[in-house]
């Protein structure tokens, strides 16, 4: 015969529902703090994730000469355009 | 609510990175073009604390070139030519005290045009400045 397994997500959904958390608190002391460790490891990597990113994003941003570049063609890369804006600036006789 | 929270922050992150930029209405005028090349440089840094809008045009051929000279009735043909354009409408002349205006260089040679949003003094001195440093160090 099988058996109908659930698991504990799942339990605790259903006791969610009818609000019985604080005594599957009682009764799965271990898997709560399974549960809060869980969820806070996940926490921590996504926060540390985005953070990675943004700290890439921000170091990238602050090398550049330039905020973000728009063109009709995808010929050249946008640095291109901004060493030509650059360069430009140097050509004219003051 | 901690999951509520990474999805705050996650929203927040995308939301950063795909942030548009602002088109200009000369890029927009000129991006639809297939005989020239339109780049827009947005926060074009000119030292530690200014940065200028740029927008550069540049003809596939002499045909659009002479276009684009008619166009901003650009007159000389050789060398660079610049002038102070008014920020509507570039091919007008204004003077160097009616901003915002764009700073605008044409080098014949290359059949391209260069237009740097000014929007104040700050801005036209340190182009001044970015300009006179780069000359000096080409030298």
């Amino acid at each position: 015969m099988e058996q109908n397994r659930i698991t504990f997500d799942e339990l605790w959904e259903q006791q969610e529902r009818a609000g019985l958390q604080q005594r599957m608190m009682q009764d799965y002391p271990e898997w709560m703090r399974r549960r809060r460790i869980r969820r806070a490891s996940l926490a921590t990597v996504t926060v540390l994730a985005v953070a990675m990113v943004s700290l890439f994003n921000y170091q990238f941003s602050i090398q550049r000469p330039y905020d973000a570049v728009l063109c009709n063609r995808t010929t050249f890369p946008d640095s291109h355009w901004a060493d030509v804006a650059a360069t430009i600036l140097t050509k004219e006789i003051i | 609510m901690k999951r509520r929270l990474i999805y705050i922050m996650l929203m927040l992150f995308l939301a950063g990175c795909t942030a548009e930029v602002y088109e200009t209405p000369l890029y927009s005028r000129y991006s639809a073009r297939q005989d020239i090349a339109v780049a827009q440089v947005s926060g074009f840094q000119l030292n530690d604390s200014v940065k200028v809008d740029a927008v550069i045009l540049v003809a596939d051929d002499t045909a659009a070139w002479l276009g684009l000279k008619e166009e901003f009735d650009i007159r000389v043909s050789a060398g660079v030519t610049s002038w102070m354009g008014d920020i509507d409408e570039p091919r007008q002349r204004v003077r160097r005290s009616d901003l915002p205006a764009w700073r605008v260089m044409a080098l014949n040679e290359e059949r391209t045009i260069a237009f740097y949003r000014i929007g104040d003094s700050v801005q036209y001195q340190a182009l001044l400045d970015y300009q006179l440093e780069n000359m000096i160090k080409d030298k």
